[in-house]
Formats: structure tokens, sequence, C-alpha cells
């Protein structure tokens, strides 16, 4: 046999591509931003792109310190402090709180422009004082301080001269220079990448070593036998090493997503060598007298085609991320297919060469004298169940699947990336009080394009920031009319027809201009308009629960400005996260049809049969619909990391369909009725799937364990996913089998035809 | 006598060489040489961002001094939408400025009462500051070397702000000057922020000799290194000292 003969090159071409590995494998770097998850192509990312070439590329971090009243002078000294100490650090283009902002008014005929702190107060006088004219002053009232004053914020914007992990040392670094004694919370996607990467990083450290001892654990109480738990669990490790390599061999990132990889490969890479050593020990048990070489040549044959068969489906059923439009999952897909694809080499090749090497271990005694262990039992009584009332069987299944898929009424998809962090991550509870007490944590930009110094364009702009403001959930808008606006009230009094409005000349407008860039920054200027006046930007804060909320402000907008001559972009990081959203329902549907298309194809093509095809596919659309529909009861929204549940449980749960129908037609083939072989596919290879799909989900436990949330709703999914593909294999496809007969079953004719014909099982 | 006079040259030669200028007495002299506190010029201001854009302004810029006050009143002659914009600064020593503002738009006098010093020049890269003639005290200075510099052998001389506030003022941290050794001249000034990386490059050229002996620069060049941003400021006409009495300078000479 060739795997016999060439045992020694088998054994050392895979300890050398393993090794080989090791070295891309170092230089394997994390990539948390969710924004580059998504490709460039994204209507929403180009529009952004678009809008950042004119108005720069910051990116604000909002702190926030929380104090019972931030007028008091301690808390107003701290935030002076800090703000100063941001201002001189070369990464922030621009410092914004209290003390950077401007209070613009007319008094007595003259225009007063004034710090709206100009000295910190003392008296509790002067801080009513303060606290009146914030009030009344809209440029920092909600925006720098929120409406009952127990939070200031200090927003940054960074220039991204430096990366996320200094940026952020540096602002930690100087919160505590100035002994901040506030509770401080900050947000915005620098510090949530920085946070993220910190968690990808302590997933993999943790998460990567417990599934591994939980695995060896697994198989060590399985088998109890040194050289029959090393050898999967070396196929385990071989192909973890192999498939994160290949990660930044082309040229990828490991992404937050990127922490299922290895944790699918500890729950799946084992599974093919597992059969392997339980034929070992079976052989070993039951014929004594076979010697190593003879055990491995004999578990090969009967092995190889069924292994090969449901690791291809497994493959297949990965390969369904491909269709994925987030690029991580897509990714994903592809290393975990070639992964899996490795382990299932090694797996009839590298185990079986590395123990036709060994001796012979004692027999495995529960495999010598017949014991009812309690997967016996349970497995005899469902058996029982199954084989006397069929279709009450089948009546359950279909009520339970009606009931599950009710919750699909309640199903959400999560209508941004806040959900990555934990509800009480300092990430979040910023996210929470901006939305409560300043005008909202997103943002909506809008780039319009025209002769900007035309008052007939800013009047348009003034009638859209007022429609818009009307909008329950939108904070604030603000644009070059809002600054126009303000610097009339203070060149004008009251009385004045120009007071609070646009001015009526082009010449008025480019004499405001010229005034306000003589007094104030450049830069202030420029987050409004461009430098040769053809391009300005509204900016409008928001909060949104769900998607239905901004898609409102979006259709306003759109019902506003549809039929203007002006042209406009729509832009804004909370539009990306929405598509992001959306992407990852189409996502999602698409892979999910894919590898179900796939799997039917595939079902098809090994029985030879149509029947099996969709009979096979029955329990992996049950398992599937009814996990969402379990989302939808529970509230667990569908998001980036639990879009991936369809593929990856439809490839691993038709493995035990494909194990169903094989034992079936063996025991039909050996002249057994339909009832005796459900109770002899149960008694027998029933075993051995409910140790594969627990040893699989004790595999995905270990996510509990993750950092993420999203990670964490994943492993219960996933567990629960399998557990029904587990149930709808064992219960509802002999009870089907039973009810239809299908003719594919007593058909001889199927791929691995050799194996049937030897009257030997798998198991 | 013959002993005196070599006395005299001894005394001289070896005050020079063993009392050198110091960098704060280069500094002072360069300064003195420049005086904006009488004046009438028109001048053009290109503002370029690092794409290119141009915006330019044309302006008239009128300055003198009465009593403790430098009064200076600047006119928008180009371009159209912003022609006949004036600005009237009333600037003191000791107490905030005054300001006002003409809009014909408006058909208005307005007095601007700010009492911050916006640190932009007419939105250009020069800063208010560099317009105005620095308080020498505000800075430590040391020579750092010698430079050539466009065919001059140059003063390179280091001047550091000495306090935070005094960087907050200015916008930097320190200044490097390179200063013509014979003239006193400044010809180049690299400005470096809080950080000590290097922010903006001044030009200065075309100096002409005025009536009153002093220097002024007719070419001034300042960009912005980090953001690519450039300003140039060409002087078309100046005179010295400004003919205008003091009523031209008030508030209500703004709106004739």
């Amino acid at each position: 046999m060739f795997i016999i003969r060439y045992r020694w090159w088998i054994i050392i071409a895979t300890v050398l591509s393993v090794l080989v590995c090791i070295i891309p494998l170092t230089q394997i770097r994390i990539n948390p931003d969710l924004e580059t998850y998504m490709p460039d192509s994204m209507p929403s990312k180009q529009n952004n792109k678009i809008i950042s070439d004119v108005f720069g590329k910051e990116e604000p971090v909002l702190i926030l310190l929380e104090s019972e009243d931030v007028l008091n002078a301690g808390t107003l000294k701290r935030i002076e402090n800090i703000s100063q100490e941001f201002s001189r650090m070369s990464e922030f283009s621009r410092v914004f709180s209290l003390f950077q902002t401007k209070n613009i008014r007319s008094e007595e005929g003259n225009m007063l422009v004034d710090p709206v702190i100009k000295s910190i107060p003392v008296t509790t006088a002067d801080r009513e004082k303060l606290r009146s004219a914030i009030k009344a002053n809209d440029l920092a009232y909600k925006l720098v301080v929120s409406d009952d004053f127990h939070y200031a914020l200090i927003m940054l914007s960074s220039n991204k001269s430096k990366n996320d992990v200094t940026m952020m040392q540096d602002i930690h670094q100087t919160l505590k220079k100035f002994s901040v004694l506030e509770k401080v919370y900050m947000t915005g996607q620098p510090y949530l990448r920085d946070e993220a990467n910190k968690k990808i990083s302590r997933d993999l450290m943790l998460l990567l070593p417990l599934g591994l001892c939980f695995m060896f654990i697994f198989l060590w109480v399985s088998f109890r036998e040194l050289s029959a738990v090393l050898l999967p669990f070396s196929v385990v490790v071989f192909s973890i090493i192999f498939c994160m390599a290949l990660i930044p061999i082309f040229g990828w990132e490991l992404s937050l997503i990127g922490i299922l990889i290895p944790i699918m490969m500890i729950a799946i890479a084992n599974n093919y060598g597992v059969y392997f050593i339980a034929k070992y020990q079976d052989l070993n048990a039951t014929e004594p007298h076979l010697s190593m070489i003879k055990i491995v040549e004999k578990s090969i044959q009967y092995l190889f085609t069924p292994i090969m068969l449901c690791g291809l489906t497994t493959i297949v059923g990965t390969l369904g991320l491909v269709a994925h439009l987030l690029l991580p999952a897509s990714q994903m897909g592809v290393v975990s297919a070639i992964g899996i694809a490795f382990a299932l080499l090694v797996s009839l090749m590298f185990v079986p060469a590395v123990l036709s090497l060994l001796k012979k271990g004692k027999p495995h005694k529960d495999l010598v004298e017949e014991k009812h262990g309690f997967f016996g039992k349970l497995l005899f009584k469902t058996g029982k169940l199954v084989t006397k009332h069929p279709r009450r069987v089948v009546v359950f299944f279909a009520a339970f699947f009606v009931l599950s898929t009710l919750g699909l009424i309640f199903f959400k998809v999560a209508p941004d990336s806040n959900s990555v962090m934990p509800k009480n991550h300092m990430f979040n509870q910023a996210i929470d009080i901006a939305n409560h007490h300043f005008g909202g944590n997103k943002v909506i930009t809008v780039m319009f394009e025209g002769d900007i110094k035309d008052p007939h364009l800013l009047m348009k702009l003034d009638k859209y920031e007022k429609e818009l403001k009307k909008l329950p959930n939108v904070g604030s808008v603000t644009s070059l009319a809002t600054l126009i606006r303000k610097m009339s009230t203070a060149l004008n009094d009251s009385t004045d027809p120009g007071f609070n409005r646009i001015p009526e000349s082009r010449e008025a407008v480019a004499q405001y201009l010229e005034l306000y860039s003589m007094n104030g920054d450049p830069k202030d200027f420029e987050q409004f308009v461009n430098f040769d006046y053809t391009k300005t930007l509204m900016t409008i804060q928001y909060q949104a629960d769900n998607m239905s909320e901004i898609n409102m402000i979006l259709n306003k907008l759109d019902k506003l400005t549809r039929g203007d001559s002006i042209k406009h972009i729509v832009g804004g990081y909370s539009l990306v996260d929405k598509e992001i959203s959306e992407s990852v329902v189409s996502g999602q549907n698409y892979s999910l049809l894919f590898a179900f298309i796939a799997i039917i194809l595939l079902l098809g093509f090994i029985f030879k049969s149509f029947t099996a095809g969709w009979l096979g596919g029955l329990p992996l659309l049950f398992a599937v619909f009814c996990t969402f529909g379990l989302m939808g009861w529970l509230g667990i929204e569908l998001n980036l990391v639990t879009a991936l549940l369809s593929s990856i449980s439809i490839g691993l749960g038709v493995d035990f369909t494909i194990h169903i129908f094989w034992r079936m037609k063996w025991e039909l083939a050996r002249g057994k009725n339909y009832s005796s072989s459900v109770m002899g596919t149960l008694k027998s290879i029933g075993r051995g799937i409910s140790i594969n799909a627990f040893s699989v989900m004790l595999g995905f436990s270990v996510l509990f364990l993750s950092a993420f949330p999203i990670i964490q709703s994943f492993a219960f999914l996933i567990i629960i996913s399998l557990f029904l593909c587990l149930v709808c294999a064992l219960v509802l496809i002999p009870a089907l089998c039973l009810i239809l007969k299908p003719k594919f079953l007593t058909d001889t004719k199927i791929k691995g035809q050799k194996s049937l014909s030897t009257n030997t099982p798998i198991n | 006598m013959k002993t005196k006079l070599i006395l005299t040259a001894l005394a001289m030669f070896f005050s020079v060489s063993l009392f050198p200028q110091t960098a704060q007495e280069i500094i002072q002299k360069s300064t003195d040489l420049i005086d904006i506190s009488s004046m009438e010029m028109v001048s053009t201001l290109k503002i370029m961002d690092a794409k290119g854009n141009v915006r330019e302004r044309q302006i008239t810029t009128a300055a003198k001094k009465f009593g403790d006050a430098n009064k200076m009143l600047i006119k928008f002659i180009a371009p159209a939408d912003v022609k006949g914009t004036t600005l009237l600064v009333y600037d003191y020593d000791i107490k905030s400025d005054n300001m006002w503002i003409y809009m014909p738009a408006l058909r208005k006098v307005r007095r601007i009462v700010s009492s911050e010093k916006g640190k932009s020049f007419m939105g250009s890269e020069f800063t208010n500051a560099d317009m105005s003639k620095p308080n020498v005290t505000d800075f430590s200075y040391s020579i750092l070397g010698k430079e050539n510099f466009q065919g001059k052998t140059c003063w390179k001389i280091q001047q550091t702000c000495r306090t935070e506030t005094i960087q907050d003022e200015n916008g930097y941290r320190k200044k490097i000057s390179l200063i013509d050794n014979s003239s006193y001249l400044c010809y180049k000034v690299e400005f470096y922020d809080f950080s000590g990386k290097l922010l903006r490059v001044q030009l200065l050229d075309k100096y002409k000799k005025q009536t009153n002996g002093k220097s002024f620069a007719y070419f001034m060049q300042m960009e912005n290194v980090q953001t690519g941003r450039k300003s140039i400021m060409t002087v078309d006409k100046f005179q010295a000292g400004s003919q205008l009495p003091e009523s031209a300078f008030s508030p209500s000479a703004l709106e004739k």
C-alpha cells in the first residue's frame, strides 16, 4: 500500500511543511479596523473617500469627563490643562472642548468674540452666570457640555500621523499626568481599533491553548491511549499552523473574525483522525490477531472514501463563506477550507503512517465487552421511538420548526458595529452618554458642490438644516449656513433685517467669510468649506438603534434635495457601518444559498440521487432556520460574526447525515428491514456521530471565554445549530427514511461502492 | 599721543575680540533694522493650499503711531467681492486691541471686541505674531554657527520661547533664523512645533532701504511644511512714514 510503502517520506514531508509554515506565521499582523473589512468599491467608502480628499481624513476620538457639575473649578482646570496638552501634540490637528469654543454675539452695537470660558469661575454666582451663558450658546451647549452639565466633551481630531497604539498611549498618559479625578469615557474608531487589537491578541493567547487543552482531555477520556490522543492532537496543531500561515502568505491580515479560524480547526481537524483511531481500537479489540500494519491497511481501506466525502462536504460548506461580501469572511472561507483539506490529507496519510510504526496498545475494554453506556441506552430508546412512531416524530419536528421560525418576526440586524465591545465597555458607555446627553454618537456628512458664496445655495442649506433638525433622532446639524447666521447675529442688531439670516448678496457672504478667516483658525474654517469655496460640508449628528432610524434621515435628506440642482454626496462613518451591516445580511444569504446548493449537489452526486440531496439537506435547513428563529426569540442580532453561522454549521452538520445514509445503506444491503436498519445504524454509527458532534461543540465552547460578545453569541448559536443537526440526523432522517423508503438507500451503486461490497461498516 | 592712539586701537580691537556679539544682540539689531510703525504700502497676498489652489488678495496698509496706540488701516482693493472691506486696528502695548471692520455690503462699521488675538493673518500661513515686532525678552538665544545662504554668510541663531504660554501665543517652540552677518538682515526663518518638528519656513528677500534708513522686505514667503500650504506676500509699493492724519484712522472715516 502506498501509505505504508512511503510512510517515512510522508512523515518527513508533513513535519517539514509544518516547520516551513512557522516562518510566515511570525509575520502575521492583526487588523482590527472594521472599515477595511469591506471592499473599497463599497459606495459608502467611496463617498467617504471623495469627502475626505476635500475635507481631510481626520478621525475623531471623543473623551467624556463625568462630574457632579463640570463647571466646578477643579474639573474646568483639568479640562483646560488636558485640552492644552492635547493641542500641543502633533497627532491631533484639532482639539475641541469648552476652552476652544467661542461665544460670538452682538452687544451694544459691537461684535463680541470671546472664549466661552474667559476665566474659571470660583464663586457660585460666577458659576451660574457661566452656566446661563453656555445654555444660550448653541456652539457650546449640548456640543461640548451635556444638557445637565454632568458631562464635558473633549474632541480630538486625529490626523493619523501616529498609529492607534501610540496615540492611545499618549492620551492615557496625558489623562494620568493631570490626575483626572472625574470618570473618563472614550469612544471613536481609533480607540475601538486599539481595544479590539488588544482583545484579538488576548483571545488568541487564551482560547487557543484552552481549546487545545479541552481537546486533549476529551481525546484522553475517549481513547485512554497516549498515541491515540497524540496523533489526532498533532493533526490539529499542524492544521492550525498551516492555515494560520496562509494568512500572511496570501498577504492578508488577521481580523476579528480570524479568531474563529484556529477554533474551527480544533473543532473540525481532529474528526478525521478520530475516526481512524476509533477504527484502529475497534480492530485491535475485535481482531487481535492482526498486526499493526494490517490494522492500518484495513482502516485505510474502510475509512478512506467516507472520510474523504465528509471532508469534502465540510470544505464545500466552508467555501460558502467565499460568497460573503465581508473580506475577512471570504478570506476565512478560503483559509479554513485549505486548512481542512490539509487536516484531511494529514489524517489520511500522516496518521496511518505514524500508526504503522507504533506497537499495538492494549485492547480497549469497552470495545471488547458489550457495554451499554449512556449513549448506547439513549440511542436505543431513540431508535425505538423512531421505529414505532415515525410520523409523530416528523410532526413534532415540523411543529418545532414552525414555532422556532416564528422568532424570525423578531429577527434583527445590528445597525452598527458597537456590539463588538461588551455593553459595559467604556466605548459603549460613552456612546450611551453621547446619545442621551449630547446630539448622538453617529454622524452623517453631506458635501455640497457649487458656488458657496451664492446666498441662494446657503439659504437652501439653511432650509435643509431646519428640516433635518425636526427629526426626533437628530441632535444637531451644522454647516456653513450655521456659521454665517451666527455671524449675522453678531454683525447686526436684533432689529436689523439681516439679523440671524443669510445675507442676500454674494458680496456680503464673501465679506462675512473674509472676516471669519481673519479672526479664526483656518483649520476650523476648513471643516465647513474648502479652499476655493466650491464645496461645503454639512454635519448631521444623530442617534439610531436600528436601520430604519438611519434610513429615516437618509430618506428625509433625499426628499429635501430631490429636484435641487445642487450636487451632493452623502458620507460619514455611520453609513459605512450601516453598509457593513447590510452586507452582513446579503453576505449571509449568498453564503447560505451557495453552501446549501453545493451540499445538495454533492450529496446527490455521492449517492447518485436527487432525493439523497434534498433529504440530506433537510436537517441542515431545519438547523439553520431554527437557529435564526431562536436568535429572533432571544434578541440576538445578526452581526458580522453570527452571519458566518450558516455556512460553518452546514459544513459541519452534513457529516452526520452522510454517516447515517452510509450506514443505513450498509444495513439494508445486508438484508435487514428499515426498522432493524435504523436500530442498527443508531446503535453503531450513532455513538460515533454523537461523540464527534459533542467534541466539535466542546471545541467551539471555548469561544464563550472570548472578550467579544459577538463571538460569545456565535459560540452559543453554533453549538445550538450543531445540536439540532445532530438530533435531525439521529431522529428526523431515520424517521423520514422509514416513511419514504427512498430508493437510493437500497441502490448499491454509489461512490465508494468498494466499502459496501466488503460488508464492513465505517465505525 | 602716539601711545594713546595705539592704546585706543588696541582697546577697540580687543573689545571686539573679547566681547563678541551675543545672539540676542544680533537679533535686536536685526529687529531694529525693520521699522513698520509708520508706513504706507500696497501689497499682494497669495494664499496657496497644498493642491496649488490660489486665493489672491490685494490690500493697502497704512500704519502710524499716535500716542500709546499703533494704528493700522487695512483695506481690500481686490478681489471685487471684498473690495472696500476695511479693518482698523488700534494696537496697544498694555491694554487689549480695539478693532473695527467696515463691510461695504452691509454699509456699516462694526466694532469687534475680541479677547483672543486671531493667530492667522488674513487666513494665510503668516501669523499676526509674524507681522508684528516681537518682544525680544520672550526668548532665549544661542548662536548655532554660520551658514551660507544664497551667497551670503549668515549667523544661524536659535530663539526658544521661554515659557509654554509664550509658545502657545506664538504657535511654535523655537525658531532658527539666518541673519546676514554684514547687513543684519534676516533671510530665512525655520519654525519648529511643540514637539520639535519643523513646522514652517519663512523666506525674506528683496530688501529695500527706506528714506528713514530702515529696510523692508518686499518679498515674504511662508510655507507650512507639515500641511504643504504656502503664502506669499509681495509689496507692490512702499513708503516709509505715513502722511495720513489721525482722523483717517478713526472708525467714522471707514464709511467714507
